[in-house]
């Protein structure tokens, strides 16, 4: 490259300390002196020239670095560059997260090897069988509170036996479904006392 | 410190997850705020500085009685309300004219304070450069020039160019459009003058040269284009003036990397251009006493005085060794106990 034609523009730049880059940022470093006329309040013109060479010549050598280290590929999107990961140490914003704290539930399924719940699983929608359509499995029309409004409903023998005073058999589903709730509450509470200790 | 907030509704909830610490973070925005004295120089200069940083940026229009270097418990409070660690302050007095006050939090926390002091005749907006404008939310090249950037040493110089390169790298991707790649932000400090010696006089210190550049591309006949430049705008001197260095303990919380899913390079293994896997290994010293030599009668270990009172035959089979051994030991116990 160095026997360049006149008619072939120079592409490259001469330095006497080369330059260093940090291509992910699209950043280079020019370690070399500015040498910017001492009498720069008599020559602004001069001046700006001179950082304009400067700039020229770091543009040039970050764009040939970016082109010939950089992967290149033509999408439909446009001829794109493949930057690597900057390395220049910057502050974050904020902290790094933290792991959630293990519940007990979490430290005993993983000490049995159970695997948590998939996507598919954790959906609020099955498929009845009976009907043919999908159905929530909680919430507004859940399938959890299927039958509590039926006009008649059977009662079981050993159920009413232990009964508590002042309640029927009416209301039985909902009261299930507000005790589940409160004991998920309780659980969460002894988890956070817990982790906070 | 904002009342800890629990979301009711679920739009709540994606906000405060959108603000909310992340292993792999989103960009900083930066906040552009004035004091209660703010020169025409410097509101211009905020305001290019602004439409340089748009879409990530947030623009206060109030005065706000604030003075970073004394207090700076109020920007810290706005970086919180508006989720920017970047902050731009613009004010002027008569002490420090036209200045620009760049701030960083972290954790809604001051990390690091400098002040940029505007040279008011040197200064031009983007609008007096009559070129095509930068698209907004395209990254600019950057080029750090001068030796003052090299310092080993953490300085005001180091910290301004962290604090510019944290200003313009805007949004980083692994991917950029050449196209895209249309202007260059230039950064050049002056050489420190060896008769800098009253830190004070703030005319004697280095001037930092902000200049941003449209790049234009020409054929140069080889692979590799040639580039020119033509001057886009702002056009800015500055001097540095005050600089609260962050908190060491601060700055490293700050400097942590998150542990990514990426696999980490395990040590030793290496693959070579063909794709052959290479591992070295490390062996401990090799036991050469042990080496089976050619055999001879003036080499037989009875007859060598420094291994007589060893075990008498060493090819004898580790087990009985090892039972050999045991069996003094346990003789000098009884005898200790008695």
């Amino acid at each position: 490259m160095a026997t360049t034609k006149p008619a072939k523009l120079p592409v490259t730049v001469e330095k006497p300390t080369p330059y260093t880059f940090d291509l992910g940022l699209l950043l280079a470093n020019d370690p070399n002196p500015l040498n910017l006329s001492t009498s720069s309040s008599d020559e602004p013109r001069q001046r700006e020239q001179d950082l304009a060479n400067i700039a020229r010549d770091g543009a040039q050598s970050l764009v040939n670095q970016l082109l010939t280290v950089c992967p290149i590929s033509a999408t439909a999107d446009g001829v794109l560059l493949s930057l690597p990961q900057p390395h220049t140490p910057l502050p974050r914003e904020k902290p790094i997260p933290q792991p959630k704290p293990e519940t007990k539930w979490s430290a005993f399924a993983k000490r049995r090897g159970i695997a948590p719940k998939t996507r598919e699983q954790r959906k609020n929608l099955q498929y009845n069988d009976e009907t043919g359509e999908f159905e929530r499995k909680w919430g507004y029309k859940g399938a959890n509170k299927a039958g509590q409004d039926a006009p008649i409903i059977e009662l079981k023998a050993a159920k009413e036996e232990n009964r508590k005073e002042g309640t029927t058999v009416r209301g039985d589903k909902r009261r299930e479904i507000r005790e589940k709730i409160k004991r998920n509450e309780r659980s969460m509470r002894k988890n956070l006392k817990r982790n906070e200790k | 410190m904002l009342r800890q907030i629990k979301p009711r509704t679920a739009r709540s909830k994606r906000a405060l997850e959108k603000r909310a610490p992340k292993a792999v973070e989103n960009p900083k925005k930066a906040l552009f705020l004035r004091g209660t004295t703010c020169s025409q120089v410097t509101q211009d200069a905020l305001g290019d500085l602004y439409s340089l940083r748009q879409t990530l940026a947030k623009r206060f229009q109030k005065k706000n009685p604030i003075h970073p270097f004394e207090d700076a418990s109020s920007l810290a409070f706005f970086s919180e309300k508006n989720d920017c660690s970047l902050i731009l302050f613009g004010s002027s007095n008569k002490k420090r004219p036209h200045t620009i006050t760049f701030a960083r939090t972290f954790d809604y926390k001051m990390l690091d304070m400098l002040e940029f002091n505007l040279d008011p005749s040197t200064f031009r907006t983007i609008s007096q450069f009559k070129t095509d404008k930068i698209p907004i939310g395209t990254r600019p090249l950057m080029v750090f020039a001068g030796t003052a950037f090299e310092s080993p040493v953490p300085n005001e110089f180091t910290m301004a160019k962290s604090m510019l390169i944290d200003f313009f790298k805007g949004e980083t991707s692994d991917k950029v459009d050449i196209e895209g790649l249309r202007s260059v932000v230039v950064v050049s400090a002056d050489e420190p003058t060896s008769t800098n010696t009253s830190s004070d006089d703030i005319s004697s210190k280095p001037v930092l040269h902000l200049r941003v550049y449209l790049i234009r591309t020409k054929r140069s006949g080889q692979k590799l284009p040639r580039v020119e430049v033509e001057e886009h705008g702002p056009r800015m001197d500055f001097r540095l003036g005050r600089m609260q260095e962050p908190d060491a303990d601060m700055l490293k919380e700050a400097l942590r990397k998150a542990r990514t899913n990426e696999e980490r390079t395990k040590k030793n293994i290496t693959t070579d251009v063909i794709g052959d896997k290479i591992g070295r290994i490390h062996m401990g010293k090799l036991d050469l006493t042990q080496l089976q030599t050619r055999k001879m009668k003036g080499l037989k270990r009875d007859r060598d005085p420094h291994l007589l009172d060893d075990d008498d035959d060493v090819v004898m089979e580790v087990d009985e060794d090892e039972e050999e051994r045991r069996r003094p030991k346990q003789k000098k116990k009884r005898t200790l106990d008695i």
